[in-house]
């Protein structure tokens, strides 16, 4: 079995964001970029797929730090690794590089895709959908488990409300990993060297076909939307009005 | 123009969400602009109960599978748009939608706008607000028409519900359908809601990454006893193992409503709030003072989760002679 991961470097969740002057874009230079976190449950969902039936595990990668987060794919168990030009300065839309993914899941002939369900950049639309429907393969979003099981494959959904599917699904098919049967392991730092002589092959970009979905008129932080108390930073303080303000509301006393 | 809501539902129930589709349907159209809403699942019972404030109603249903999964509600979506010509379709922001929303779009070739919150007409165009980076900015987008929505739960009201009149409904039997498919249902976990259940529980203490490690935990199931309340986790709390499915809040777990909700170490992501917003009170303390999760709370602290703890639990027991 083969398996095709996409790993999508982001701006770091937790930094702070600011917007470029125009208001149209945020401000990319300071950025730190990091994994999508839930593209790392995909690759750690594939390498523990690899160590279950032997399948080889192609990684693809795109954005800022690309070559850094292939060699920790390959230090993972990754077999090969291949960057996707990606647009200067821009999110990566999955609405947009999704045609260059399909052309490289057609080149390679992957029997599964796995990436990451969501990404903080899929304003139009999430990968998942758009490769699996413009391949033709059936997708299914929000994994919390993968497997082999008697040749099939059995994946289980998160539904909302803790209610959990599960299905047998006929490859191939794309996956949209929300949480990988185990937590993604840790890389040794000797590993990592000895992946930073993978060699990066190069995937070129190809177009979706599909028209711009929508124009970004402006992008705005939110206001403050709530009208609550700040409290304040001492621990001591907070405690003394919490306690009233509890006992006034009558929740002190069990 | 016509506008198609997508409503779900599963165990004999309708999403409350389908209500808020309705809404969001009415306030991106025009007047007299038809609302259709389309149900796809197992048993049609709850979409004709409850889905009459939409202007007709096309229901697949497939007797005999607990659930219809993604690929079957898309495929019927997609009959449904070719035969009704609509200018906007409208998805609900689920696990659901995830899949049904892409796909549609993928299909069709219409523009997209996931995470919507915001639906305004402009002449032929809307104009919506969507969530980008968790939230943490606002996207304010020209849409041209047609297009498809995937709408956040809880940004509309839940239109009334009332009863679709018999005549308004357009039932196919989506069993082939769901037979033909590459994605076969083969279980269905519901949790087991005997040892806790969240959604009864009139108080509730709910840590997040802020807690640090599952030996933390004991320190807020302190707290947790002195009130009363039960204990909760956000998603990655629950994803690392250190408490079970069943105490998860947010939008893969549980919706709350308590009397009391004590949130310590949570950030506050849009998942976790359409978990717990509507709480009587929500006390907040965690230490970025841009946590998301203060714009829900009515009363934050930006001190250190564990400082405050001891000091409140002190308090409290102080305070009740213990």
């Amino acid at each position: 079995m083969k398996i095709l991961v996409v790993l999508r470097m982001i701006p770091d969740s937790a930094g702070e964001l600011e917007l470029t002057s125009d208001g149209r874009g945020i401000d990319r230079e300071w950025l730190d970029f990091q994994l999508n976190d839930f593209d790392d449950h995909g690759l750690e969902e594939a390498i523990l797929l690899k160590e279950a039936t032997g399948a080889t595990v192609i990684a693809v990668a795109i954005g800022e730090g690309s070559n850094r987060v292939l060699q920790m794919a390959v230090a993972r168990g990754a077999d090969e690794a291949v960057m996707l030009e990606a647009e200067e300065d821009g999110m990566i839309d999955s609405r947009a590089i999704a045609g260059s993914i399909v052309a490289l899941a057609r080149s390679k002939a992957p029997d599964l895709i796995l990436c990451g369900v969501q990404s903080t950049e899929d304003l139009f639309g999430q990968l998942v959908p758009y490769a699996g429907t413009l391949l033709g393969w059936p997708h299914v979003s929000g994994s919390s488990r993968v497997g082999i099981e008697a040749s099939a494959l059995r994946v289980t959904q998160e539904r909302g409300g803790g209610i959990a599917a599960t299905y047998e699904i006929a490859l191939p098919a794309v996956i949209g990993v929300q949480t990988a049967s185990k937590a993604p392991r840790y890389v040794s730092g000797s590993k990592l060297r000895e992946a930073s002589k993978t060699v990066i092959g190069k995937a070129p970009s190809e177009p979706a076909g599909f028209e711009k979905s929508a124009e970004i008129v402006a992008l705005r932080l939110p206001g403050q939307r709530g009208t609550g108390e700040n409290l304040g930073d001492n621990p001591e303080d907070v405690a003394d009005r919490l306690a009233s303000i509890l006992a006034a509301k009558g929740f002190a006393g069990v | 123009m016509r506008i198609v809501a997508c409503t779900e539902g599963s165990f004999g129930k309708l999403e409350p969400f389908s209500l808020e589709m309705i809404t969001a349907a009415r306030m991106a159209g025009a007047a007299g602009d038809e609302v259709v809403a389309f149900f796809a699942g197992q048993e049609l019972e709850p979409a004709v109960a409850n889905l009459g404030a939409a202007d007709r109603l096309v229901a697949a249903s497939a007797g005999g599978s607990q659930l219809i999964a993604a690929e079957s509600y898309a495929r019927l979506l997609a009959d449904t748009v070719a035969a009704e010509e609509p200018g906007l379709v409208l998805v609900p922001y689920s696990a659901n939608g995830l899949d049904v929303a892409g796909d549609l779009a993928a299909r069709t070739g219409w523009p997209l706008v996931s995470y919507v919150n915001e639906i305004r007409r402009d002449g032929d165009r809307l104009t919506v607000v969507a969530q980008v980076y968790g939230g943490k900015i606002l996207a304010e987008c020209s849409v041209p028409l047609p297009a498809v929505l995937m709408v956040n739960p809880g940004a509309f009201a839940e239109v009334e519900r009332r009863a679709v009149d018999v005549s308004k409904v357009q039932h196919c039997d989506a069993t082939a359908i769901v037979a033909e498919g590459k994605v076969r249902l083969v279980g269905v976990d519901v949790p087991n809601y005997d040892s806790v259940d969240l959604t009864t529980a009139d108080r509730i203490v709910c840590v997040g990454r802020g807690i640090g490690d599952e030996a933390s935990i004991d320190i807020a199931r302190g707290l947790a006893d002195i009130l009363g309340a039960e204990i909760a986790g956000s998603r990655p709390v629950v994803d690392s193992g250190w408490l079970p499915k069943v105490r998860q809040v947010g939008k893969s777990g549980q919706k709350v409503k308590p009397k009391l909700y004590l949130a310590l170490g949570v950030s506050g992501a849009p998942e976790h709030l359409e978990g717990m917003s509507k709480s009587d009170l929500i006390i907040a303390v965690n230490t970025d003072p841009k946590a998301p999760i203060f714009n829900v709370a009515h009363f934050g602290a930006t001190c250190d989760l564990f400082d405050l703890v001891a000091n409140l639990s002190e308090r409290l027991q102080a305070a009740s002679g213990r």
